[in-house]
């Protein structure tokens, strides 16, 4: 039974042909003694005999080809297939029919490159200079926004001090030469207002521009009578500053206008 | 079976070095020493003439193409044989697969259950069918193995030059070849098992 097994892979290879000396005349003693390997090694004969009937087709195929003509048609095919086109050498190029060809190409790039450059010098944006800044008219206008609510802020800020100062004053104030000092700050107050008056124009200012002009009044009027300000016209004006509750306005306005950062 | 004009080795060698070179009388001699060879493979994956001669021509057009790939000291046949093997297994795949299977239908088992089990009664022609049909149910390198061994005759250590794998393969892939045939026309052989 062993060497049966052993044996079975080897049935194909014997029938082929293809088993050394040793194996073939071991695998012909053990067939002659073992029927069933026998019909097994039987049965492959019946298969591989009948690869004859393709062979035999194959056998007229074969027959059937013109093989002294067949490598000249398949080298025809193949050098016809590989076959690169032939180089011009250079005083081929350079021949006089040659001319309108390279006549054409050179014109042809000219005139491409002049259309290039035109098409592109049309959408290429105009010339800058390295000093000047450009910036879209939107962006100019937020930023003169910011610059004047910023110094509105400054200005009402100074002003808020200078009013609290004033509410606060008393007689003892006026010996040490307070009112002297708090004309000297309306006034710069005064010319600070002018330089903000541009730019309070802006509608988003309206209201701090309110405020600011009732200010500047207040501080016309302390700047015209500061040299000699008696008690009388200090508490006038300090109930000027209570009546028209400008500190409060002030502290509302600035609020307002901190919120409102650009 | 003897197939075209052998060559020398050596005279290989020189004729691969002169197409490298694009001679053209030196390629015609390659063509004349070994068109039947890579004929035979390509017909005995096709079994069809015209297809056969068309992979004909396109391995010797590879063989061409890729002269300055092949090392000297190999084995000239094997390496062309290789080739003519890939396109006819290519050509089969894109053109034959799909038609032989709608000339066809019907599988082995089908027909085997339509027909009549004696071998008497089964036509040379008949029995020429069930064989092919058996032989393309075979795996692919069952198939080129069996068909190289039987139809093309070819030895082992042959097959195993051409299609590169070691004659121990070769001789298994036979094995199982021979096995499946064995199995699958059994009804039609009068084959008991």
């Amino acid at each position: 039974m062993n060497t049966c097994q052993d044996l079975q892979k080897d049935r194909a290879a014997f029938l082929a042909g293809e088993l050394g000396l040793e194996r073939r005349e071991h695998m012909a003693s053990h067939l002659k003694g073992c029927a069933r390997c026998r019909e097994a090694v039987d049965e492959m004969r019946k298969v591989i005999d009948a690869a004859a009937l393709v062979r035999g087709e194959m056998e007229k195929a074969i027959a059937s080809v013109d093989w002294e003509a067949l490598p000249a048609k398949v080298t025809d095919y193949v050098f016809g297939k590989t076959a690169r086109p032939r180089r011009l050498t250079l005083g081929e190029h350079l021949r006089p029919v040659m001319m309108p060809v390279y006549a054409g190409i050179v014109l042809g790039v000219i005139l491409g490159s002049l259309a290039t450059f035109l098409v592109l010098k049309r959408h290429a944006p105009s010339a800058v200079s390295d000093n000047v800044f450009f910036a879209s008219p939107e962006f100019i206008d937020r930023v003169e926004l910011e610059l004047a609510r910023r110094q509105t802020l400054d200005y009402l800020k100074k002003s808020q001090y200078l009013h609290q100062d004033l509410a606060q004053a008393s007689s003892l104030d006026k010996e040490r030469g307070m009112d002297e000092l708090a004309s000297g700050r309306a006034k710069d107050l005064l010319a600070k207002k002018k330089y903000l008056n541009p730019q309070l124009g802006n509608s988003r200012m309206a209201k701090a521009k309110v405020i600011c002009d009732q200010i500047e009044l207040l501080f016309l009027e302390l700047s015209q009578i500061s040299d000699d300000l008696t008690g009388v016209e200090m508490k006038r004006i300090q109930s000027m500053i209570e009546d028209r509750r400008l500190l409060l306005k002030i502290s509302l306005v600035e609020k307002e206008l901190e919120e409102s950062e650009v | 079976m003897e197939r075209g004009r052998s060559i020398e080795r050596e005279d290989i060698h020189a004729l691969v070095r002169e197409i490298q070179n694009g001679n053209r009388e030196a390629f015609m001699t390659i063509v004349g020493a070994y068109q039947q060879r890579v004929f035979v493979m390509a017909y005995s994956m096709l079994r069809n003439k015209e297809d056969a001669l068309d992979v004909v021509q396109e391995t010797f057009l590879r063989l061409f193409q890729k002269a300055k790939q092949f090392k000297e000291g190999c084995n000239f046949q094997g390496w062309l044989l290789q080739i003519a093997k890939n396109l006819s297994v290519d050509y089969y795949r894109k053109n034959y697969r799909k038609r032989r299977e709608f000339e066809s239908p019907k599988s082995l088992d089908e027909l085997r259950v339509a027909a009549e089990p004696n071998p008497a009664s089964s036509s040379a022609g008949e029995m020429r069918d069930v064989f092919l049909r058996g032989i393309d149910k075979l795996a692919s390198r069952q198939r080129t193995v069996f068909v190289l061994r039987h139809v093309d005759e070819l030895q082992f250590n042959e097959i195993s030059e051409t299609l590169n794998i070691s004659v121990g393969t070769v001789k298994s892939l036979h094995f199982k070849a021979v096995q499946n045939l064995r199995k699958w026309l059994s009804p039609y052989m009068g084959i008991t098992s």
